[in-house]
């Protein structure tokens, strides 16, 4: 298998499943929503990036949050979900179809950014600390940013190191449909944040999900 | 997209500039067209308001 095909596969998977999915995640993750609240306590951010946006219910609760908000998912199926989302609930965002590895975005745009279950899908090792130095170079050194990524923490594993699985997401009417997962141990992550161009500002366990709160990369050759 | 977007968007391959070329739109909202790569050449699609902005190996 070479580097590119399961980054492919999860794009084919997830517009397989976009619209059971997203009718399947209605409400913002509560770590986030404090993230973004304790980011926000003295002003708004001016702009806010959603990496892996899915059906929008980040960008959702960024557009409170943030004069301008952009969503980038790699399925156009989820992006979509998320248009319809917007429309119903009248919240305003950009939406980008791109991979997380390779972001089409301008350096230092974003001093806000959520980037919540998305890397764990990334292939091979690379791959994952690449999408991790694109958040760096998006995200202004004085903005912050909350990764989090599926953990061997999680009571659905009986393993102590991270490993690559797949997982079954079933359709309505029993079809299972297979997703590429990395499985972080906790120190694995903190060691791809640290091989990253990110500053870690807190990492943590939290609902068998790893969290790490960072910020972006100093300006280059300025 | 919004016309506005081009602020902060670029090439996913070496993250020049990109040039917007529109077929369709509706006030400043872009609904088909594509955005082009100043150095690269690459043609990205605007599709349903939506940039396909996936680098060429990982589209159709």
């Amino acid at each position: 298998m070479d580097g590119d095909e399961p980054r492919d596969g999860v794009r084919e998977t997830y517009d397989r499943i976009a619209s059971h999915f997203a009718s399947t995640r209605e409400y913002p993750w509560p770590e986030v929503e404090s993230f973004v609240a304790d980011s926000t306590e003295s002003g708004p951010a001016a702009r806010a990036l959603d990496l892996g946006c899915g059906n929008g219910r980040h960008v959702e609760l960024l557009s409170a949050h943030a004069d301008e908000v952009v969503g980038l998912d790699v399925s156009r199926g989820l992006l979509d979900e998320a248009v319809a989302r917007s429309a119903e609930r009248g919240f305003d965002a950009g939406l980008v179809q791109g991979d997380a590895s390779r972001l089409p975005l301008a350096d230092d745009a974003f001093d806000l950014a959520v980037y919540v279950a998305t890397i764990h899908h990334l292939a091979p090792r690379a791959a994952r600390v690449a999408s991790l130095n694109e958040l760096a170079r998006v995200l202004d050194a004085d903005g912050r940013a909350v990764v989090s990524a599926w953990s061997t923490a999680h009571d659905t594993f009986d393993r102590e190191d991270g490993f690559d699985t797949t997982v079954d997401w079933t359709l309505p009417g029993g079809e299972t449909v297979p997703r590429f997962y990395h499985i972080y141990a906790p120190d694995e992550f903190d060691a791809d944040l640290d091989a990253s161009d990110l500053a870690v500002v807190e990492s943590t366990v939290s609902s068998g999900n790893c969290y790490a709160v960072v910020a972006g990369a100093e300006p280059r050759g300025r | 997209m919004k016309e506005s977007l081009m602020d902060i968007l670029c090439d996913p391959l070496d993250k020049s500039e990109l040039e917007l070329e529109v077929d369709e739109r509706d006030g400043d909202e872009i609904l088909e067209g594509r955005l082009i790569g100043t150095v690269t050449g690459e043609v990205y699609p605007i599709e349903d308001g939506i940039p396909n902005l996936l680098p060429p190996d990982m589209r159709d």
